[in-house]
């Protein structure tokens, strides 16, 4: 039984009845045609079900009460800026809750979703050393949980709808497609950034603060009118803001969006995924070097 | 590298011609080493500024062709630092070539290092879906083979029992166990059999026979010339990142050990100086 220098002969012998499997195609590496990529991504699909899990099991293995947290932080938050923006700042809107509510889901989202998955390629370093994973399955799976959460946290905002007696219209139904929208949009930002916390280990830091001022220049928990009318324009230039009235607007108003709106929010979304992708691809052979 | 992924391989049209699975054309790697670390943002833009930004160019590969066809052995020696384990991650697809061309044919099962995408809080079995999901399987398809994975590693009921509990032979039997499951077109192993009891050691090498005898080529790292010898039938050498030569397996691994062997001689001559004795010529 032993294939030893000694018997090399029979191992010759036994090569001659090599069997040519019916063969895949000679395919050179890395997905650089981008349907290559997607088909590599559909062909991992159940790598990133599972790391979507394990992110949210960690997440929610941290804190006592569990899963009932991202329901109930957004809440909490939500308290807050009732209570500061009713007694201290004093701008009327009407129903301030639901709209201070929608806002805080969204902006937890993108931001949350731009961090993680830009410490996602770091803390999976030992395998895309190793194995030839695509990569992109990390951000992308983050992004994922993410939106999980988004999704739970939808039952307490539905909760609030009820309790205050907020319309509920057939409007709601175009909610899934804004969720799509805000998807990628933070997916295409998330491609986009994470390759740069791989480079460089402070980005993030920096990108914390970028994303501080990114939130004052979105009518988050604010509205529009507050602004001094001569500032407005840097609001209105902001793409994040279609994204998230896209998604407030059949929420708070009970409305389809304004195709002004839904015209940049589909545009800006496809155009961040578009330039996330090829940055992300450009600097993917470089990451195994940097992590 | 950028041209289109189009088939050309002459050989390829003709039945009687061995299937190649493996082609490298002039594959160069380059590591790019920051001289100074910019591991911030801040120093990264203080250098820029200052034009100051040097980077110490490490080529681990230069211009190595290669083919591998269809059920071949291929051991690959040299010294450390060679470029061995960068030419297994480059065919593997961990890193991309800096210069070059890599194509693969089929699935691969690489073993670059032992316990690789194993996570040491997580049972034995847990580790067996996580390991095989990254090596790009679906669920179904472990739940095929979960069982005989199981068996073939003959860990038991350590399967139920987290894996920072085992030793290195236990995970080099689950990592070979997984690799070897699904009859990969290409298996690439690097130095990963050594830790394996002598039983087991037999075993893997009973089912890479049977690998091989269905078609699968098998790649091999190891310092091991005795077990290279056994396990392989053509074999290179990479020296300097190059490929210094290559034949058939007894050829190359006896003009290694005497370049080795003569090697150490010439440096043990050094060492020695005029103080030591003169017992060595």
């Amino acid at each position: 039984m032993d294939i030893g220098g000694g018997v090399l002969p029979a191992v010759a012998a036994e090569e001659e009845k090599i069997p040519q499997r019916p063969a895949a195609a000679l395919v050179s590496c890395g997905a650089r045609q981008p349907l290559e990529a997607v088909r590599n991504i559909l062909r991992y699909r159940d790598l990133v079900a599972y790391l979507v899990a394990r992110d949210l099991k960690v997440r929610y293995r941290r804190s006592s009460i569990g899963f009932a947290w991202t329901m109930l932080q957004p809440l909490l938050m939500m308290l807050v800026l009732s209570l500061v923006f009713s007694t201290i700042f004093r701008f009327n809107v009407e129903n301030y809750a639901v709209y201070a509510l929608a806002g805080i889901l969204f902006w937890n989202f993108f931001s949350q979703s731009i961090v993680t998955s830009m410490n996602s390629l770091r803390a999976n370093a030992a395998l895309l050393t190793k194995l030839p994973v695509p990569k992109v399955v990390f951000p992308l799976s983050t992004v994922l949980a993410g939106l999980v959460n988004l999704l739970l946290a939808l039952v307490p905002l539905f909760v609030i709808l009820v309790v205050t007696g907020h319309p509920l219209r057939p409007a709601l139904l175009f909610l899934p497609l804004a969720i799509l929208i805000a998807t990628t949009f933070t997916f295409g930002a998330g491609l986009l950034l994470s390759p740069l916390a791989v480079f460089f280990s402070d980005i993030i830091e920096l990108v914390t603060v970028l994303l501080t001022l990114a939130m004052y220049l979105t009518p988050v928990f604010y509205p529009m009118e507050i602004i001094p009318e001569h500032l407005r324009w840097a609001v209105r230039f902001n793409p994040l803001r279609s994204v998230l009235e896209v998604f407030r607007d059949p929420i708070y108003y009970g409305k389809v969006p304004p195709l002004s709106h839904l015209a940049v929010a589909v545009a800006a979304s496809l155009a961040v995924l578009v330039v996330g992708a090829v940055a992300f691809r450009r600097s993917s052979d470089r990451i195994a070097f940097y992590v | 590298m950028s041209s289109p992924a189009g088939e050309r391989p002459a050989g390829e049209r003709q039945a009687g011609e061995r299937q190649v699975v493996v082609r490298l054309d002039d594959v160069a790697l380059c590591y790019r080493l920051a001289k100074q670390r910019h591991s911030s943002v801040k120093d990264f833009a203080i250098h820029w500024m200052k034009r100051a930004l040097t980077y110490e160019q490490l080529w681990a590969l230069r211009g190595v062709d290669l083919e591998v066809t269809r059920g071949e052995r291929l051991a690959i020696i040299g010294r450390n630092g060679a470029g061995k384990s960068s030419l297994l991650k480059v065919i593997s697809g961990v890193l991309e070539p800096t210069r070059g061309r890599v194509e693969t044919r089929g699935r691969l099962a690489p073993i670059l290092e032992l316990g690789t995408g194993f996570d040491h809080e997580l049972t034995g079995l847990e580790n067996v879906y996580l390991n095989a999901l990254l090596l790009g399987h679906s669920r179904k398809e472990i739940e095929e083979r979960i069982d005989e994975i199981v068996a073939f590693s003959e860990l038991g009921d350590f399967v139920r029992s987290p894996i920072r509990s085992y030793s290195s032979g236990m995970l080099a039997r689950l990592g070979f166990s997984i690799a070897t499951a699904w009859r990969p077109d290409v298996l690439i192993l690097d130095e990963v059999l050594a830790v394996g009891d002598a039983h087991f050691i037999h075993k893997s090498r009973q089912r890479l026979r049977e690998l091989r005898a269905t078609g699968t080529s098998i790649l091999l790292v190891s310092h091991d010339l005795k077990a290279v010898r056994q396990m392989s039938e053509r074999c290179i050498w990479i020296d300097g990142g190059r490929i210094a030569a290559e034949g058939p397996v007894d050829e190359i691994v006896d003009r290694y050990e005497a370049a080795t062997a003569s090697e150490e001689a010439e440096s043990l001559t050094v060492e020695a100086g005029p103080t030591a004795s003169p017992a060595v010529p």
